[in-house]
């Protein structure tokens, strides 16, 4: 890009990254210690804290924050790293690698409700099982979902983070030198699990320790899967502080605000101890990596992984598979395992409220995704622009930690936090409003996922091509982002299911006025009126899917079009 | 006419090229040759405005009696041709022949040019194919000759020929100068090999290590 200024325009992109970052913080802070205009509170003071520690309820859903925020990233490292070593370079382990994707775009919301279909009293995994076996005719009168402990919080996010985990770790795999490494290890006659706990997963740790911060930070403070399977009275910490922020009683916001300063101080105790542990850990393990043995006891641990990982991966696609089922259902009794009569019924009645929802729902995706895509490029051509100038490569760029600020930040408290500047602001209840909160949240992952293409492209095309004809700003969109296309489809594909999954931002910015498949569906979950919220999650699930489907099927087939679009187009102007 | 004069190339530590002086006549090719790492490519970066900082250099360059190391690299008007062909993949061959022409030109005019260059390297049934569709020996013709379209002043040439096979190289060699002379510009060839050099049937200046 022929940018000019670029120091500039660095600066400016910072300062509009850092400005709601700082308003949010500082927004959560002041009423934290009961500075808070908008009620007339001037004085700081420490009573918010007070109300907070008095609060039995606080105690509970820390509790249950700290066991789902732990367990789950535990259990989904572990599964994910199993899955890898167990599939690394076997063929059929492409095929499970492809339906990664799709997994990661589908909004968490939709898992979850799937989860509800398949795991609750009256799901289909009861059903499966009755009356054969269980000798039910009705629903049995366990608390299978939503149980106290978290169980079910914790399997819908290992759902939803081991595909995470396996993706990320598989971009990585060409850096280590996995497979050299295991050509070496299995000539010295290691078993390959071993090969994978001595060798490869220490060295593979490092590369992912910051997705592993984000999926640690996601498990602690995750709305509206906790809203949807989470255990309730009490429920996990953010959802009880949601209920808070949203008390009629306005004064319940000082308290709020002081559960979300202590939600942050969680995530970075849960970080540091994270490290620590991993320090410990890796320590008592060093002599064991180089004693010799081929095989060991432990590799049975990353066998068991690899079967509840499988066992993960098919409970995600049997609750997908369930949406479809029971947006489709006219009569599903209890033990039957399908419905007896089928109907497009349910989508029929439903389909002007879905057809609103989705216009809102796609209207902000395609703006959001677009506005991040736009802002993503003039970042990283600010970034080429400064490695190309100085000397040193690996300099770290402002932006590479600060984009991940937003993504490490519990939502909730921080967007409450910027609510009151959009209220000063007059924007409450905006479209702008909504769109600019997803931005915060569709930038970073779009920015990631573009960066590495971006940067690896072959500068030298742009450059004979402006010696051949010296139309700079033509030449940058036709050379380089014509070339760079299937990496900005996928980062749009990315950015776009990103934004379809947000369900705080939507409510916070539109405060209902604007409602989206994911903010209804949500809302809906608890009614009890399967057919209509699996309509909902069906859709909301599928349009990611589409997305990241065309972001594959167009970009090969682009030029082949464009060429057949021009013979058209000769054709027709020769007839006439 | 291409002339430098006194061209001294450095880097932080020490001298690459010392004093280097030579000049080019229209459709000669002077021959560079030397061992990687001399500062080769470097003059030619020198030549085509695209130097990188951390390099220093003194030295004049003249076209035609015209001063050009203080011209930008858009006013230059050069042709380059590198290793790789660089043609935009995603564009069909008589696309990326059209890219270069100038647009000046009326159209029709234009794509009889971009025409006739695909009966010069016989193949004008793949007018719409895609570069990966050509052989190594087409892409690097190909390549040349959209070059030449864009009409520059001079051309440089960064080891054209090294990465296609020994066989075809006397061929694309042949086209290379063959073009070059009809095009009557000076033309400036940095190679390894001193078949290419001599294939050039002009004269050829040996860069030593400057002590």
């Amino acid at each position: 890009m022929p940018l000019k200024h670029a120091k500039w325009i660095t600066g400016i992109i910072t300062l509009l990254l850092v400005f709601p970052i700082v308003i949010g913080l500082v927004g959560t802070l002041l009423p934290a210690f009961q500075y808070f205009p908008p009620l007339g509170e001037y004085n700081i003071s420490l009573i918010p804290w007070r109300n907070l520690f008095a609060q039995g309820e606080f105690y509970a859903s820390l509790k249950l924050t700290l066991i789902t925020g732990i367990v789950a990233p535990v259990l989904a490292l572990w599964f994910s790293l199993s899955l890898l070593a167990w599939g690394y370079q076997r063929p059929f382990f492409h095929k499970i690698e492809a339906l990664l994707s799709p997994i990661l775009a589908i909004p968490h919301a939709a898992i979850a409700i799937g989860l509800l279909f398949l795991l609750s009293p009256s799901g289909w995994l009861v059903r499966l099982f009755s009356p054969w076996l269980t000798g039910f005719d009705r629903p049995p009168n366990w608390i299978t979902v939503q149980d106290p402990y978290g169980i079910s919080l914790i399997i819908a996010l290992v759902i939803k983070e081991m595909p995470y985990l396996l993706f990320v770790m598989l971009a990585t795999m060409k850096s280590i030198k996995a497979r050299e490494s295991l050509q070496v290890g299995q000539a010295l006659g290691y078993c390959r699990f071993t090969l994978w706990r001595k060798v490869l997963i220490p060295q593979l740790y490092p590369i992912i320790r910051l997705p592993i911060f984000i999926v640690i930070a996601f498990s602690l403070t995750v709305v509206d899967l906790a809203l949807v399977i989470g255990p309730n009275t009490p429920s996990t910490l953010a959802v009880t502080l949601l209920r808070w922020f949203n008390d009629p009683d306005l004064s319940m916001r000082l308290m709020a605000s002081a559960g979300a300063i202590s939600l942050m101080l969680v995530i970075v105790f849960v970080l540091v101890g994270w490290e620590i542990s991993h320090l410990l850990l890796s320590k008592l393990t060093r002599a064991e990596r180089s004693n010799g043995k081929r095989c060991g006891l432990t590799d049975s641990m990353l066998r068991m992984g690899v079967l509840l990982g499988l066992l993960t991966l098919l409970n995600a696609f049997i609750a997908l598979a369930l949406l479809p089922i029971w947006s489709l259902a006219r009569r599903w009794r209890f033990p039957d395992a399908l419905p007896t009569q089928w109907t497009w019924d349910n989508l029929d009645r439903a389909t002007p409220l879905l057809i609103e929802l989705t216009l809102n729902t796609l209207t902000i995706a395609f703006i959001t995704t677009l506005l991040a895509g736009v802002i993503s490029v003039v970042m990283l051509e600010t970034k080429r622009h400064d490695i190309a100038r100085s000397s040193q490569t690996d300099k770290t760029h402002v932006f590479d930690w600060l984009i991940y600020i937003p993504i490490l930040l519990p939502q909730i408290g921080f967007l409450f936090g910027l609510h009151v500047l959009l209220i000063y602001l007059d924007l409450n209840g905006d479209l702008c409003a909504i769109v600019a909160l997803h931005l915060m949240y569709v930038l970073p992952y779009v920015y990631l996922t573009l960066k590495g293409p971006y940067l690896a492209y072959e500068e030298e095309y742009l450059r004979q091509a402006n010696r051949l004809n010296h139309r700079p700003w033509q030449n940058y969109i036709r050379v380089k982002i014509a070339m760079l296309k299937p990496a900005l489809f996928t980062a749009f594909a990315i950015g776009f299911s990103v934004s379809i999954a947000q369900y705080l931002p939507t409510l916070i910015a539109g405060e209902g006025r604007y409602s989206t498949l994911t903010t209804e569906a949500v809302a809906q979950a608890a009614s009890g009126n399967r057919k209509q919220v699996g309509s909902m999650a069906m859709l909301q699930a599928l349009f990611p899917i589409l997305v990241f489907w065309l972001a594959q099927f167009i970009p090969p087939r682009w030029t082949k079009w464009r060429f057949a679009l021009g013979n058209l187009l000769s054709k027709i102007s020769r007839r006439s | 006419m291409l002339s430098v004069n006194a061209f001294t190339l450095s880097s932080k530590n020490k001298i690459l090229i010392k004093d280097l002086s030579f000049k080019i006549d229209n459709g000669q090719v002077l021959s560079i040759m030397g061992p990687s790492g001399i500062g080769k490519s470097s003059l030619l970066h020198f030549l085509s405005g695209s130097l990188s900082p951390n390099l220093l250099t003194s030295g004049e360059a003249f076209l035609n009696n015209e001063t050009l190391h203080t011209k930008s690299i858009q006013e230059r008007k050069v042709g380059l041709l590198q290793q790789m062909p660089l043609l935009f993949p995603h564009m069909s061959i008589i696309e990326n022949l059209l890219f270069a022409i100038p647009t000046d030109i009326n159209k029709l005019e234009r794509i009889a040019m971009a025409e006739s260059a695909l009966k010069k390297l016989d193949i004008p049934d793949k007018a719409s194919a895609l570069p990966k569709e050509l052989s190594g020996g087409q892409q690097a013709r190909v390549a040349l000759l959209r070059t030449l379209l864009a009409r520059p002043d001079y051309l440089l040439l960064d080891e054209p020929f090294s990465k296609l096979d020994p066989a075809l190289r006397r061929d694309v060699r042949a086209f290379v100068l063959n073009e070059i002379r009809q095009a009557n510009i000076p033309a400036l060839l940095v190679t390894h090999d001193s078949e290419d050099a001599k294939a050039m049937e002009g004269k050829c200046l040996e860069l030593g290590i400057v002590k």
